[in-house]
């Protein structure tokens, strides 16, 4: 069941999400293709982080579908019910996935470079030698080649969160999840790290990045999605969907935002 | 200058080098006129004070000095320390295993976690530690049994709790109660997101606990657990309820009872105390340096 072969990367079905009485999700399809720059946006508690955070399990879902590279995510459904897989089993799952978080969440006690090869060394189990050698590969790429033994403490806003992408990019994830990586820098450093994951667009890596930023939307995106109150109000081609938005909704928030 | 600028990696700050151009101000010291003053009173006050002490005959210095380094002292020292070292570590090992409990998905583990605490910390530690002396003769004989059918297995008591084990299993279990808690506060101070993080790598929970949230942890856990372990070695001394016979103050008080010189030998107690609270802080000094990596006010440049 799990062997069909999806030509999505990520495909969502019928998410809901319930926190306590608050229905957060309700019944988002989404779907992205390999390859795919998918770039959500919407108005705070719209629910884009929410949808983000389920495609890695960091939120359980009420309700719907996740299948990574067709693969069912979180359980396996046997005689049209659902069982939980185990920690091991869903920590497997989530090296599919690299996440970049709106506040860096780097490893305090660990120099940038010990951040970096954190995952291969300890999660993946490669050598040192070869963790160290992708590890410094990976800081050349985002331009912080030579700040390996600085702690995230002595780092700019900037550089912890391109370090943060560094770390996610070393596990060689099929999928980049950005969950706001510009909203806590200051306003001269967010160019800085929108270049390197433009960068890492036009290498070819599936990306769904939610952000505020509709410059990187409409010239990096491929895809669309605007989603507001816990639902995909209107998704399509970034270029065409911010010129001449369908849904009055959609055209609302981008008068405000643009 | 422009050649040393160039010959920096990219990004450092070429600060240092610039230091040559700046005339500094030429700042005049200021005078305190006041601290002299009372170093000078506190130097009067502290020698009459130690004159006081040092030729008061009750204080009988020579018999302090005649057994400071006592060999029942020294033993006494050394059962003392080490009671201190191995009721902490069960203290740790306990309060480790029950903060992780606390935190388990699983009601009774939390619930046991919690209970444990609720005990330990509810009852004095001299009645805990009369009942770690009585546990042989509450319960003579230990034994493995298939429930009301035949023993597989069976011991005396006082072979296996004896006053060592019941001194450290006492001290080790009530002390666990309070680390718990020290423990939890510490787990507590990290940002939700680091653990989420190490998930989004793909880690498992165990090392998720071990190489992300517990060197984090460690920060805000070792100045108190320090105070702990220094309480610690003040607890020993009431090992003598059980009663274990060995540790410093018992020693001490034997002798003073002996010799009816009680000054001396509490002077003694209290040297060797004050010794190792001092050796403990030095210890306490370096684990903090090593878990401040990264987060201290005054990082080490890793360069």
């Amino acid at each position: 069941m799990n062997a069909i072969v999806s030509e999505f990367c990520v495909e969502m079905q019928n998410i809901h999400k319930y926190y306590g009485p608050v229905h957060a999700l309700k019944g988002v399809d989404l779907r992205v293709k390999r390859g795919e720059v998918c770039v959500a946006i919407g108005p705070s508690g719209s629910g884009k982080s929410t949808l983000l955070r389920c495609i890695n399990q960091l939120e359980s879902i009420s309700a719907g579908r996740v299948f990574l590279k067709g693969e069912l995510q979180g359980f396996t459904e046997r005689n049209g019910r659902f069982h939980q897989l185990s920690l091991s089993q869903i920590a497997a799952q989530r090296r599919l996935t690299g996440m970049v978080f709106q506040r860096f969440q780097l490893f305090p006690h660990m120099t940038a470079l010990d951040n970096v090869m954190e995952g291969p060394l300890h999660v993946k189990g490669w050598s040192k030698e070869r963790a160290r050698a992708k590890a410094n590969e990976l800081m050349k790429r985002v331009g912080l080649d030579g700040f390996g033994n600085r702690y995230p403490g002595q780092l700019s806003g900037g550089q912890q969160q391109r370090v943060a992408i560094a770390r996610a990019l070393a596990m060689e994830p099929e999928v980049m999840l950005f969950d706001e990586p510009t909203s806590a820098l200051d306003p001269e450093l967010v160019g800085e790290v929108l270049d390197v994951i433009k960068d890492l667009a036009q290498s070819g890596i599936t990306m769904v990045v939610v952000t505020h930023e509709i410059g990187f939307a409409r010239e990096v995106g491929n895809h669309l999605v605007f989603m507001d109150q816990g639902q995909v109000i209107e998704e399509g081609h970034p270029r065409t969907m911010l010129a001449s938005p369908k849904n009055p909704r959609t055209a609302a928030f981008l008068s405000k935002v643009l | 200058m422009a050649s040393n600028i160039e010959s920096m990696e990219a990004g450092s700050q070429p600060v240092s080098t610039r230091t040559r151009d700046v005339t500094h101000n030429v700042v005049a010291p200021r005078r305190h006129p006041g601290r002299w003053l009372a170093i000078a009173v506190l130097a009067i006050v502290v020698l009459q004070i130690g004159q006081a002490i040092s030729t008061n005959p009750n204080f009988h210095w020579d018999v302090y000095l005649k057994y400071l380094f006592a060999p029942q002292v020294v033993r006494g020292v050394g059962w003392t320390l080490l009671l201190t070292v191995i009721a902490m570590a069960v203290a740790i090992v306990v309060a480790g295993l029950l903060v992780i409990m606390r935190d388990s998905d699983n009601p009774v583990l939390r619930g046991l976690a919690y209970s444990w605490v609720w005990f330990f910390r509810g009852t004095p530690i001299y009645t805990q530690l009369l009942f770690w002396g009585l546990f042989a003769v509450l319960f003579p004989k230990l034994s493995i049994a298939i429930p009301f059918g035949p023993e597989v297995i069976s011991v005396e008591t006082k072979y296996i709790v004896t006053p060592a084990i019941a001194a450290i299993l006492g001290l080790g279990f009530n002390e666990s109660a309070y680390l718990t808690e020290i423990f939890r506060a510490g787990f507590n101070s990290i940002d939700r997101g680091q653990a989420e993080a190490a998930q989004a790598l793909g880690m498992k929970p165990p090392k998720i606990w071990w190489r992300i949230l517990m060197p984090q942890a460690m920060r805000v856990i070792i100045p108190p657990t320090g105070n702990e372990a220094i309480g610690m070695l003040k607890m020993t001394s009431l090992v003598l309820a059980i009663p274990f016979t060995l540790d410093l103050t018992f020693a001490t008080n034997a002798i003073s009872n002996r010799l009816y010189l009680p000054i001396p030998l509490l002077l003694v107690a209290g040297t060797w105390y004050l010794a190792i609270t001092s050796l403990l802080m030095v210890g306490q000094h370096f684990l903090e340096r090593h878990f401040g990596k990264g987060v201290s006010v005054h990082p080490a440049r890793a360069e």
